[in-house]
């Protein structure tokens, strides 16, 4: 135990590690999903043909294959981003138990996301000699993890969520607003799971509704939970502060 | 001059109306709730706008007097909820609670209603992959009927509280959320309802 009683500097710098990871897995996926990978803005089309999808992959094989890198470099750190705050949850508690949910939620929607990246990378291996409704099955199955997966990705906010509004004044592992932005969270991801229902607008895994509105919502929500481990340690007397 | 008492009385009284309904939180909530319903909004409006034929015919098959019953329960509901809402402020827990029991059977009319607007219209053979009409209007008032399942369940949790639960600030903080939550339902509604069935 180092230092005056309370302080916890180990703690304070683990979370802040914890929360730097999200920051990190947002710039790798803006690398390695957005501008190399061609995950959103959407190379390919749920309506395109199989023959469509392997002549776009192989077009831009090399930016797809090292975007996938990224990309899983990415998602790995979820891992990390969502025990950090599964930590801070534990520490406000007396007893745990949302702790425990959030990880296993960490863990499902890490699984989740990195097979993401598998299918991404799989995807433009071979693209020749695959049968082309593989390639874009594989396609098809990147998508689905990543939006329909909804009851996982908006069950861990809401997990997140839960003990924060439950707990009293001064108890809180981080503020009120940021269970309320929690739950607005896993309400723009619920759109999601349209994909199943539609292959062209708003609503299939290229549209506005099912694609551009989680996505924007899931990385912006890390990057405002990695704000909430910042600031949560500010204070260097405590390990981290309560709300 | 003011004695420290009688200023401290208009400090806590100024502080008092300048005081955020529910709270600070649940208004980021709602604004982004908001933000993305103007999203699904701009859509049907730029639907509306690519294909009038298909939203005029499709808007012709809707039954206007669900759609009006509809709108009417839920207002009838926010009257009731603002009433509990009211009611509970005052201490009145019991009063309260009947108040938030009426406004969630409110609530499940709706869904009734709107299993028979739909359960109608899929024996008519509309479905989401009708056409683009049909797919906002299913997956759009799917989404709000979502809303609608949440606010019923929040007024049956919130007239428990009040009969359970102590008055207090935290009791109104958790009951003036749920008004604002129910409000917001209602306004989603009010605006979905004009685009589909009157416009």
């Amino acid at each position: 135990m180092a230092g005056a009683q309370g302080r916890d500097d180990h703690f304070r710098k683990s979370l802040r590690f914890c929360g730097w990871t999200g920051v990190v897995a947002v710039v790798a996926f803006i690398i390695g999903g957005m501008l190399l990978g061609g995950m959103i803005p959407p190379l390919l089309a749920p309506d395109d043909p199989a023959e469509v999808f392997v002549a776009k992959i192989s077009e831009h094989l090399l930016a797809i294959r090292v975007g996938s890198v990224f990309c899983m470099i990415s998602f790995a750190l979820f891992g990390s981003f969502g025990a950090g705050i599964a930590a801070q949850t534990r520490r406000a508690e007396l007893n745990p138990c949302f702790s425990y949910v959030q990880l296993l939620f960490t863990a499902a929607g890490t699984v989740v996301a990195v097979l993401v990246a598998f299918c991404w990378a799989l995807m433009a291996f071979r693209p020749d000699e695959y049968d082309p409704t593989l390639v874009q099955f594989l396609a098809d199955f990147a998508y689905f993890l990543a939006v329909f997966s909804v009851p996982v990705f908006g069950g861990w906010c809401v997990v997140i969520a839960l003990p924060i509004l439950m707990a009293k004044d001064g108890e809180r592992p981080f503020p009120r607003w940021v269970g309320y932005a929690n739950l607005w969270a896993a309400v723009l991801f619920a759109p999601g799971q349209m994909v199943l229902f539609f292959k062209h607008g708003p609503f299939s895994w290229n549209g506005v509704v099912a694609l551009w509105l989680p996505f924007t919502a899931f990385f912006l929500w890390i990057l405002l939970m990695s704000w909430a481990m910042f600031d949560a340690t500010k204070d260097e007397n405590v390990p981290s502060r309560f709300y | 001059m003011q004695t420290p008492d009688t200023m401290s009385i208009a400090t806590a009284q100024a502080h008092h109306s300048a005081r955020v309904p529910g709270e600070a939180g649940i208004w980021i909530f709602i604004a982004g709730d908001l933000l993305a319903f103007t999203l699904f909004f701009v859509l049907i409006a730029l639907g509306n706008g690519d294909q009038p034929q298909v939203f005029a015919r499709g808007r012709a098959s809707l039954d206007i007097g669900l759609g009006v019953a509809n709108t009417l329960l839920l207002l009838t509901g926010s009257w009731l909820v603002a009433a509990g809402v009211e009611t509970s402020r005052k201490g009145a827990g019991r009063a309260a609670s009947r108040y938030f029991l009426a406004g969630a059977a409110c609530g499940l009319g709706f869904i009734a209603n709107k299993f028979i607007e739909w359960s109608h219209l899929i024996r008519l053979g509309a479905s989401p992959q009708t056409d683009d009409f049909y797919m906002f209007f299913f997956v759009f008032t799917g989404i709000h009927l979502f809303h609608v399942l949440l606010g019923t369940v929040y007024m049956l949790v919130l007239s428990r509280a009040c009969s359970k639960r102590p008055a207090g600030p935290e009791r109104d903080r958790f009951v003036e959320c749920g008004g604002l939550f129910w409000h917001l339902v209602d306004l989603l509604w009010i605006v979905l309802f004009a685009l589909l069935y009157l416009i």
